[in-house]
């Protein structure tokens, strides 16, 4: 495994007005690892995902992505340079064609050509796209929605991929299949934060995790590790 | 209504709704105003005001026997159906009738107690010949009207020879623009350009041709264009429902006002720099207004909008301001536009004037919309959350969009003040805004050629009901209802609504979870 950090998070607190909802957690990511935040609902995980992306602006704590320090970057600068968040509950833009969704990925970018390159290798990897390309996306089912906002984020060519809980409301088996994804996209060079209330999926992709319990991190370990853990077992994995 | 009524049911259902309305059309005479319309006259004769009646029964048998509702077309269900419709309306509007009537012929003016019924109306009503012939005639004259409006949905409507006939035609205009000529002509090389250029020309010689009265129209068409155009770009292409846009429209007029007229600033700059001053200005308030709106969406942001145009209003009108704004007497002899010293103040000017500022404004909508920043400020309306995600800077472009917008309004609103060399308080109401914000509305949310479709009904088509008199209103009002109701997604709506039909009755149901409660958000 490699050890040069991509993204490093030291002591975040975040506040929405007076619930103190992150108490200062520190972790790290390396480059190439998929890394798994897990936790119950409430303990902060998305809110970890949004500070990273910039949607949210940490109080205090500070954030570095490759060496640079990113914590009051604006969300637009942030894919910029490479991070991408795919939003929770497959978050994708109803009203536009799912080729127009793939479009809007890459509105960072101005590059015709590569744009299509890009939409291409999309429907290489997702072909249920591309059968879907001149559909409304609100018109998809639940898994293709979740496929779509995933593809979309591809667009961005990005560096680190945010993934805020994949499984949500999925079928079993769709959920699979977009674990296997993930996996593929990780094989391709991508780093991955995935977030996840689904620990036993995520758990059994992960490098590395953390658990998070209201707002701090109270385990750590590789996947592996906290799969067997028996606090973890006992919480999350249902004994 | 439910799918299985009988047609007697039916029937019976349309009558009294169509009875009731003709109740509420008799009471406020508008009966006798569409007599005096077809009849071409001041006084209504029986014949016209029969013919009114039966007018009315003809449209009740339509509705009465349309398919829907009733359990099958055959000739009986259809008779049945539209007999009954016109009977029980026919009764319905007999009870009133029979009680106004005899009232009346005891000598006492209705006008009293109805203000519209008048014993002229009232002697209409009675065809002249007592109360009980009267009131067998109205039933009968309505419920034939009824009968022959079934038996014509029926009989001719719905035949197959009228279908055949469509099919036919048609076909005969499909052969026609098909043939060989008219391709030529049409995709020849020049010919684009030719259609183009005598378009141009008819618009440019229309105002020429219709009168002082039609420029007037057609101008503030025209202004609602400009409006509307501005407003798509705020609600229909960026999602933020802001309603207080007369604010934009009063400052482009102010700032054309204040900068040309000699009271009471005395500054008088012509209409040219005046012009590019009120854009700017407009376009600055927009920018001022969108910075603390910023994070406000939905409801939130409609009364807070709402709230600023109203300030602006009352802010002009104020005492305390009038030095500055004129007041309630606002501001006059502003500037008329002049090319190379040649006044240009006709009518027929100030049209070209604004057929210029329309078709520019059309062609930098145009541009936006189906650009990059056009499709950033759809994902903005789409997911403001997935649209930071994606990359967009959503604060830049909702006061890009704010700042057009008004750019927009600025000047609709400095031609409209320089047309009429005056603009006070009085113009610039939240009437204003709720009409734009129809227009798009009405033409279709996003769609260009909508704004333009919908400030023709908006503007154009309450003009063109003059002859209603006091009535215009409430039958622009039921025409407005009615388009709403058979054309929800708007005249002439962006393809994305049409998408949306057609990929949901394509749309196969055995294809994992389905997704509907995204589709209907």
């Amino acid at each position: 495994m490699k050890t040069n950090q991509m993204l490093e998070v030291k002591d975040l607190h975040v506040y929405y007005g007076a619930i103190h909802a992150l108490k200062g957690i520190s972790f790290h990511l390396n480059e190439g690892e998929i890394v798994a935040l897990i936790g119950t609902n409430g303990a902060g995980k998305s809110t970890t995902l949004n500070s990273v992306s910039g949607l949210l602006t940490p109080q205090p704590g500070q954030l570095f992505f490759g060496g640079k320090e990113i914590t009051n970057t604006p969300p637009q600068d942030v894919v910029k340079m490479g991070i991408v968040q795919v939003p929770e509950g497959r978050k994708i833009f109803a009203r536009m064609t799912v080729r127009e969704n793939l479009e809007m990925g890459a509105y960072v970018f101005n590059d015709r050509d590569h744009i299509e390159a890009d939409v291409q290798h999309a429907f290489e990897m997702f072909p249920r796209l591309r059968e879907r390309q001149k559909q409304l996306g609100g018109t998809l089912s639940g898994g293709e929605q979740q496929m779509l906002a995933m593809a979309r984020a591809l667009m961005t060519r990005p560096r680190l991929l945010l993934m805020d809980e994949p499984s949500m409301g999925l079928a079993p088996i769709l959920v699979e299949q977009v674990f296997e994804i993930i996996q593929e996209i990780n094989s391709k060079g991508t780093t991955v934060l995935l977030v996840e209330q689904n620990a036993q999926m995520a758990l059994s992709i992960a490098d590395r995790a953390y658990v998070l319990e209201t707002g701090k991190i109270v385990l750590e370990g590789t996947g592996q590790e906290l799969l067997t853990n028996p606090q973890v077992k006992e919480a999350y994995l249902g004994g | 209504m439910k799918k299985n009524v009988t047609a007697l049911q039916k029937g019976l259902n349309t009558g009294i709704t169509l009875g009731v309305v003709m109740v509420f059309l008799s009471l406020t005479a508008f009966t006798v105003v569409l007599a005096n319309i077809i009849g071409d006259s001041y006084r209504p004769t029986p014949v016209t005001y029969g013919f009114v009646i039966a007018l009315f029964g003809f449209f009740g048998g339509l509705m009465a026997s349309s398919k829907r509702g009733l359990p099958n077309d055959d000739w009986k269900n259809v008779l049945t159906s539209s007999a009954a419709a016109g009977l029980i309306g026919g009764v319905i509007l007999a009870v009133p009738l029979a009680v106004l009537g005899s009232i009346h012929l005891n000598g006492t003016d209705l006008r009293n107690y109805l203000v519209m019924v008048s014993p002229d109306v009232m002697e209409t009503y009675l065809f002249g010949i007592g109360l009980l012939p009267a009131i067998l005639i109205t039933v009968i004259i309505f419920a034939a009207g009824a009968i022959l409006g079934g038996a014509f949905n029926k009989g001719a409507a719905r035949a197959e020879w009228r279908a055949r006939w469509m099919a036919n035609s048609q076909e005969k205009i499909r052969s026609a623009w098909q043939a060989p000529r008219v391709q030529q002509v049409v995709a020849g090389r020049y010919s684009k350009l030719f259609f183009m250029v005598g378009a141009l020309l008819l618009l440019f010689l229309m105002p020429f041709v219709w009168g002082s009265y039609w420029n007037y129209v057609m101008g503030t068409v025209g202004l609602y264009i400009l409006l509307g155009l501005g407003m798509n770009i705020i609600v229909g292409l960026s999602g933020q429902l802001v309603l207080g846009y007369v604010a934009f429209f009063a400052i482009g007029a102010y700032a054309m006002g204040l900068l040309s007229s000699p009271e009471p600033l005395g500054i008088q700059l012509g209409f040219w720099p005046a012009l590019l001053a009120s854009i700017l200005v407009a376009a600055l308030t927009g920018i001022l207004l969108g910075l603390p709106i910023l994070n406000l969406r939905g409801d939130y942001l409609a009364i807070v909008t709402l709230g600023f145009g109203e300030i602006i209003r009352i802010l002009i009108k104020s005492d305390s301001l009038t030095w500055f704004t004129g007041g309630p007497k606002g501001l006059r002899a502003i500037a008329q536009p002049a090319i190379f010293g040649l006044k240009f103040n006709s009518d027929v000017n100030f049209m070209h004037l604004i057929l210029v500022g329309v078709l520019v404004g059309v062609f930098i909508a145009y541009r936006l919309q189906y650009s990059r920043t056009g499709r950033a400020w759809l994902s903005v309306q789409g997911d403001q959350t997935v649209s930071r995600a994606t990359g967009v800077n959503t604060y830049q472009y909702k006061i890009l969009a704010l700042a057009l917008g008004a750019a927009f309004a600025g000047i609709g609103g400095a031609i409209f003040a320089s047309r009429n060399q005056f603009t006070g308080p009085e113009d610039h109401v939240l009437m204003v805004s709720i009409n734009v914000l129809c227009l798009v509305i009405v033409g279709g949310m996003g769609s260009l050629p909508g704004v333009i479709l919908g400030s023709f009904v908006l503007k154009g088509i309450p003009e063109l009901l003059r002859d209603l008199t006091d009535y215009r209103l409430l039958v622009f009002g039921v025409l407005l209802v009615v388009m709403m109701i058979v054309r929800p997604e708007g005249l002439w709506p962006t393809r994305r609504p049409k998408l949306e039909k057609q990929h949901l009755s394509k749309y196969d149901p055995d294809n994992d979870e389905a997704s509907s409660e995204e589709v209907s958000a």
